[in-house]
């Protein structure tokens, strides 16, 4: 149930009492107020009888009066009749106000009676005594009786008739009460039900809510824990190592492969801060290295890999390991914890360090060709001239061959120490002079282009060294110029420059100073699709003759010598090819493991 | 030397190796025609009555193995002499000349192949004193 709908239930359920309680009083009212009309009613009988009761006194005192008169002819004994007069006159005009108009029969009927006495008897009577005459006539007496005996009746009718009515209205007063009292048991009763119908509906509907809300919830809590069951197992079967450390960086979880690389249990590590469990040093420099946690805590976002890492296990064992870092955020963005994810990267290294000396020995490779074609055959002539000089030769002649063999054993060296300069590596980069190494390395491939079939024509400006392992760089260069080669094919030429390229201070440009060797070809260029991925590893497009690594170490070698490498191709027009463009600085800073 | 020497065509881009071979057959007798690339190794083949061919494989253009192949097709019995700088030919390069040496084996390896293939080879120079 929504809220809203709560809501207008609790206003339902308290205004629905208030309203039938109303109801209920006003039809109390009604009902009272009919029941005051009817106490009215009978107030006023019961003042019609009082004033019946007055003016049957009135008429005794009349009567009283006159018989005293009437036996002592003293005016005082009138008096009684007198004073009755005006009372008399004034409780009956009070009575036939207060008698309905079909009801006036009685008192009409009485009034002509008094009137029939007062003036057809009584006044007679007294006129006949004051003037001194006898009223002892006994009919004229019966007659005043009958007279005021018919006066009485009426009189006594009228007080009956008013009890009469007086009784009715009480009867009816009490049947009034009685509905009152039924109606009122009974409305209760049915509001009460009413009501108590309506709240029980209302509250039904309000709990069979509140039940499927519970219901709801029950069933989300069970999705919840099945989810986070679910993400605890993915987080437990990761293959790298997770640790989940609070905002403050100490560790609230660790997954299996954690506990094993770090050799900490998950309670060991529970709540001690991070660097004291995943302790970790640069690999050149053995100086703690900053971890990711504390890097996420600096910078607020998520972190990359570290490199040169060493992690020192609780046992004391070294692992070289990667790490990196996201921050955990609540709703509002605040970072609630950070999660760190790190792996074992010793075999990929020592796996990286293998395919790098094999790299090394399949340049070696190409080469062999070349260096045992260049040894042999200076070889072969001079132990040839050995044994003709061993054979009489003529004066002129033993020169002759002792220049010759000497020229020969000269290309022999030469030829050696340049395959040798390719393997042997100084400790700190020095300066290389550009010409002289490419010199070198071409004289190594001379038979390679001769065989393939290519011109290589060249512009080495004499004076430009750079700065760098010589080695590396001789072996960049033996991958581009032999690619070069090859790609020119039968009759195709390849074009090796250096150009100097001075610093960016005159044109502007943050550029550093050193210089750029193109290596250029007139192949048939690299398609586009291949264009994206040669400097990938284990790309290659000469088949079961190349090692795929080629450009991928030439890239990281160029790269940790703070230089660039890209290569340039033309599939369409006249000036198809490829063009290999390495630019070196001539005091770069060498990045150390840039392959 | 007389008109009855053997004829040795000498084939090989090394022109210093080349002139030296010559030397060297020469003295021990033979007369010796030289060519420093394939295609006039052929022209000179078709063109003289060659007793023995002593051919190198590796050249640029048309190696060893292709100029035996012609050379096969038109006079398959001059016996080749097939000289490598390479230790390891490929079968089907080695097959096609009768005998296969590695260059640097020294001048008495050579001239005593060279003198089993051709049957009335010269004299071997004299041994050193």
């Amino acid at each position: 149930m929504e809220f809203i709908l709560f809501k207008r239930t609790m206003r339902q359920v308290l205004l629905l009492p208030v309203v039938a309680c109303l109801v209920l009083a006003g039809i109390l009212v009604w009902q009272i107020s009919g029941a005051n009309a009817t106490v009215g009613l009978i107030e006023q009988a019961d003042q019609r009888i009082a004033l019946a009761t007055l003016v049957e006194k009135l008429v005794v005192d009349e009567e009283t009066g006159l018989r005293g008169y009437q036996t002592t002819a003293d005016p005082r004994f009138l008096q009684p009749y007198h004073d009755a007069e005006v009372p008399m006159q004034q409780a009956i005009a009070q009575l036939q106000s207060m008698t309905r108009p079909g009801q006036q029969q009685l008192l009409n009927q009485f009034i002509q009676q008094h009137q029939t006495w007062h003036q057809g008897f009584a006044e007679p009577l007294i006129a006949t005594i004051a003037a001194g005459g006898h009223a002892t006539d006994v009919d004229l007496n019966l007659q005043g009786m009958a007279r005021m005996n018919a006066m009485r009746d009426s009189l006594k009718a009228i007080v009956s008739a008013a009890e009469q009515s007086r009784k009715n209205r009480i009867a009816q007063w009490r049947l009034q009460t009685r509905h009152i009292l039924f109606l009122l048991i009974g409305m209760a009763l049915a509001i009460g039900l009413l009501i108590g119908l309506f709240t029980r509906v209302r509250l039904k509907s309000a709990y069979d809510s509140f039940q499927h809300q519970l219901d709801l919830q029950r069933q989300r809590t069970q999705e919840l824990f099945e989810s986070e069951q679910h993400l605890r197992t993915t987080l437990a079967s990761i293959g790298d190592g997770v640790i989940v450390c609070d905002a403050e960086g100490r560790v609230q979880m660790m997954n299996l492969v954690a506990q094993d690389l770090t050799g900490w249990t998950e309670s060991e590590a529970q709540n001690r801060p991070l660097e004291e469990v995943f302790h970790i040093v640069n690999e050149i420099t053995r100086q703690p290295v900053e971890n990711s946690v504390v890097r996420v805590q600096r910078l607020k976002r998520i972190v990359g890999v570290s490199q040169h890492t060493i992690l020192l296990r609780k046992d004391g064992a070294e692992i070289s390991v990667d790490d990196s870092g996201a921050p955990i955020r609540d709703a509002a963005g605040e970072i609630t914890g950070i999660v760190m994810v790190f792996r074992d990267i010793t075999l990929e290294l020592k796996t990286r360090a293998a395919l790098l000396a094999n790299e090394k020995l399949a340049v070696a490779g190409r080469l062999a060709a070349t260096i045992a074609h260049e040894i042999h055959n200076p070889l072969d002539s001079v132990a040839n001239l050995l044994y003709l000089l061993q054979h009489e030769p003529k004066e002129e002649e033993s020169k002759q061959f002792l220049q010759m063999a000497h020229n020969e054993l000269a290309r022999v060296t030469q030829i050696s120490r340049a395959m040798l300069s390719l393997y042997r590596e100084s400790n700190a980069p020095v300066s290389v002079n550009l010409k002289e190494m490419l010199d070198d390395l071409l004289l190594l491939m001379q038979r390679r282009f001769q065989i393939l079939g290519v011109t290589v024509s060249t512009d080495l400006p004499p004076e430009i060294a750079v700065e760098g392992f010589p080695a590396e760089l001789r072996q960049v260069f033996t991958n581009l110029i032999i690619n070069a080669a090859e790609a020119a094919g039968q009759g195709g030429n390849v074009t090796v420059r250096v150009r100097p390229q001075p610093d960016g201070a005159a044109s502007g440009q943050a550029a550093e100073a050193g210089a750029t060797v193109e290596i250029m070809d007139n192949g048939p260029g690299i398609s586009p699709e291949n264009r994206s991925r040669i400097f990938q590893p284990f790309f290659t497009t000469k088949g079961q003759s190349g090692t795929g690594l080629g450009l991928w170490v030439s890239q990281g070698i160029i790269r940790k010598h703070a230089g660039t490498i890209d290569i340039d191709s033309r599939t369409e027009g006249p000036n198809h090819g490829a063009t290999a463009r390495v630019f070196l600085a001539s005091k770069p800073v060498i990045h150390l493991g840039g392959n | 030397m007389d008109n009855s020497s053997p004829l040795v065509l000498c084939v090989d881009d090394e022109t210093v190796g080349l002139r030296v071979r010559q030397m060297l057959l020469e003295r021990a007798g033979y007369k010796v025609l030289i060519a420093v690339d394939g295609y006039s190794g052929l022209e000179l083949f078709a063109a003289h009555p060659v007793d023995a061919v002593v051919l190198d494989y590796s050249m640029p253009g048309m190696h060893g193995g292709q100029v035996a192949e012609k050379m096969r097709k038109t006079k398959p019995k001059v016996p080749i002499l097939l000289l490598s700088a390479y230790l390891d030919l490929p079968a089907e390069v080695t097959s096609l000349a009768d005998v296969y040496m590695t260059k640097g084996e020294g001048a008495p390896a050579l001239l005593d192949k060279l003198g089993n293939l051709i049957p009335n080879s010269p004299h071997p120079i004299r041994q050193p004193k």
